[in-house]
């Protein structure tokens, strides 16, 4: 297994992810050799189309699916699945969790479970913006409500490294540039952060760097200026360099 | 707001996921209607017992020995815990499966497993949700207990609690194969049809291979309505308690094992069959624990205390082969009141059967006869009767037959009454305040204080 490589500038990568391969049945590739480090502070777009495999990519590395081959490892070690979850924290999409509860009561059972105090909390909610409906029950909230309860989980949770999948989705642009105000925050406290998006304008205005990933496979790594060079399009958006490489 | 404190991460406190689990459980609808539909099936069930009991009754206050047969344990508490059996087999598989099935279709599953707790810890703490649930769902039975002392009932507590304790390791029974139920399926309808197959497929079981012998004798044995029946009879069988504490542990070690969606299907297989394995063998190694307490006020499981002190003196082993089908009413005579009480109170017997049906065809005259050999003296008999069974033992022994004790007889507790006014309380009044319970649970949380004005979408 291809131990991870330093960073330019001599650090050990956070995350290094090693030829991860899974398989749906037999013959149906999901991801295929998929290799790639994570800088600590930094915050990484995995994108791609729908049905490019982003998601699988995360719940791999989160170790909530089982993968045919490849390995994680953490500041240069394996790190066994059932360590994952003392090191990253992953937000899964589409998630409604305890339907019949109210935010405030699912807020507070996470901030109980990780020992967060009032005013950590109080943070959270703030910056979420989530005061009008803590005493809504969660299969009331509206799509972006209950998007921003599921964020405020992974801001309570203490981990270095969180994964988030589509964090954007059922925002419109004035909330997406604020939540991108909130996660950016984030990484000035250390925080690194992995997130799949799917709308390539998104990611370009929130990531430092980009794995491109299509039907399975990643296609290109680096950050803007790279990708330029890479494809040789000096004013290319993300969205003509994704259209070059794939 | 993040801390690198990750003391945090080690020691994550139980008090938060057990609130949320019963949270869980109490916002789900599956509880409340049982509770609803538990209220007239056990108060019909319960009327019913005190109507026929003072049928009974009206004959018994006139005769001593009529009253003898009077116990309120056969009268009123196993018919009435019944009617909660039937509703706890149909319905509180739904309660169990509400706790992790939830979860599993809304992906809060994927959040659940990533806390820092034990997979063990989920599936225990998640298991006390289902007790909750269980003891909630009790409520009905348990207020049947009090209108009968209310109507002035008697009540002993042994063989009460005997009987609450049984019907509480069936309750666990039931929610263990819920909660593996809602583990293994992929929605909560599948989980159902599993969890349904399993309660009412032993239900099937227990009456078509009743009174069988060999395999299927052996099958029916793992009939989940047999466990409730040792308790019924006022029996506190150490090696049935184990058995089922081994069955529901080993369903909660099932659950851990096909809990967190990150592990192979291949290693889970292999897992589950290491412990299928495991079960087994303790259960192999509860079916050894031979003791058992007759708590029932009858003593209906034990001969007299003279009886039963003078044959645990009987140290040489006692062999008894009996001549008769499994199926006979005989030999179910001679288990009920011979074999079974010597097993208890003797250090050493054995039970041979060697009675089957062809034998019968084959040897007409042996058939039916028992022989019983206590050291090297031997006799046989025909009779199932204690009375004339435990001379014949005491002779074979060489020991004095007991003087029979005084005072030891069982009075019985005939009592006339009329139950039609606790109609109303379980027609109405508790139906009333579940429903309230329900509106209060259901009700919007009261504002957390951490709330403050203004909203940004």
């Amino acid at each position: 297994m291809p131990a991870p490589q330093p960073f330019p500038d001599g650090s050990v990568p956070l995350l290094h992810v090693a030829n991860l391969t899974k398989l749906y049945g037999r013959d149906e590739l999901a991801i295929e050799r998929v290799m790639f480090s994570v800088q600590a502070g930094e915050i990484l777009g995995i994108i791609g189309p729908n049905g490019a495999g982003k998601t699988t990519v995360l719940e791999a590395i989160a170790g909530l699916l089982p993968v045919n081959s490849g390995e994680v490892f953490w500041r240069g070690e394996p790190l066994k699945i059932a360590d994952r979850r003392n090191s990253l924290f992953y937000l899964p999409d589409g998630v409604h969790p305890y339907r019949d509860q109210t935010a405030w009561q699912v807020l507070s059972f996470v901030a109980r479970v990780f020992r967060r105090s009032d005013a950590e909390v109080r943070a959270t909610i703030e910056a979420l913006g989530l005061q009008p409906v803590l005493g809504k029950r969660v299969h009331e909230l509206s799509k972006g409500y209950a998007r921003r309860l599921i964020l405020s989980l992974g801001l309570l949770a203490p981990h270095e490294l969180l994964l988030m999948d589509e964090p954007f989705d059922g925002f419109d642009l004035r909330q997406i540039r604020e939540i991108i105000g909130v996660l950016r925050g984030q990484t000035a406290y250390g925080r690194t952060l992995i997130l799949c998006i799917h709308q390539l304008a998104d990611a370009e205005r929130i990531c430092d760097r980009f794995i491109l990933l299509s039907a399975g496979r990643v296609r290109g790594i680096g950050g803007l200026a790279d990708l330029r060079a890479q494809t040789g399009l000096a004013t290319g958006s993300l969205e003509d360099i994704f259209l070059a490489l794939t | 707001m993040r801390s690198r404190d990750a003391d945090r991460r080690l020691a994550a406190p139980i008090a938060p996921l057990l609130a949320k689990e019963i949270r869980e459980i109490t916002a789900g609808r599956a509880l409340w209607t049982m509770l609803l539909l538990v209220c007239p099936l056990v108060g019909y069930s319960f009327a019913q017992a005190v109507s026929l009991y003072s049928e009974s009754s009206s004959a018994a206050l006139q005769s001593p020995v009529l009253a003898r047969s009077l116990s309120p344990l056969d009268g009123i508490l196993v018919p009435t815990f019944g009617s909660f059996y039937v509703a706890v087999t149909l319905l509180f598989p739904f309660v169990a499966i509400r706790v992790l099935g939830q979860e599993k279709e809304t992906g809060a599953l994927r959040l659940l497993v990533q806390l820092p707790y034990r997979h063990s810890t989920l599936v225990l703490v998640k298991l006390c949700a289902v007790l909750a649930g269980w003891l909630m769902v009790s409520v009905p039975a348990l207020s049947a207990l009090a209108m009968w002392a209310v109507l002035g009932g008697h009540l002993a507590a042994p063989e009460t609690l005997n009987l609450l304790f049984g019907h509480l390791l069936y309750g666990l029974l039931v929610g263990g194969i819920g909660l593996l139920a809602a583990t293994i399926s992929d929605s909560s309808a599948t989980a159902a049809i599993v969890a349904l197959a399993v309660t009412i497929g032993s239900w099937v079981l227990d009456f078509t291979l009743a009174g069988r012998s060999g395999w299927s004798a052996w099958f029916a044995q793992l009939s989940l309505t047999r466990t409730l029946r040792p308790f019924e009879e006022g029996l506190l069988s150490a090696g049935l308690v184990l058995g089922i504490a081994v069955v529901i542990s080993g369903l909660t070690a099932l659950t851990i094992i096909w809990l967190p969606p990150g592990s192979h299907r291949r290693t889970r297989f292999a897992r589950s069959v290491a412990c299928l394995f495991m079960i087994v063998l303790a259960l192999g190694a509860a079916a050894q624990a031979r003791k058992s307490l007759d708590v029932s006020e009858d003593r209906r499981n034990s001969f007299s205390a003279a009886d039963e002190r003078l044959l645990a003196t009987l140290r040489l082993p006692l062999v008894i082969t009996v001549n008769l089908a499994p199926e006979d009413p005989r030999y179910i005579d001679l288990r009920r009141n011979v074999l079974a009480k010597l097993e208890r109170a003797m250090p050493d017997v054995a039970v041979v059967l060697a009675g089957a049906r062809q034998n019968a065809a084959s040897s007409p005259d042996a058939y039916g006869q028992i022989e019983y050999v206590y050291g090297n003296r031997n006799d046989v008999s025909r009779s199932t009767s204690p009375r004339e069974i435990l001379p014949l033992l005491y002779a074979l022994a060489g020991a004095q037959p007991p003087v029979p004790g005084s005072g030891e007889d069982y009075p019985g507790y005939p009592l006339i009454a009329s139950a039609n006014a606790s109609l109303l309380w379980f027609f109405g009044g508790l139906p009333l305040l579940i429903a309230l319970a329900w509106w209060r649970i259901r009700r919007p949380a009261t504002k957390p204080y951490l709330i403050g004005k203004g909203a940004k979408s």
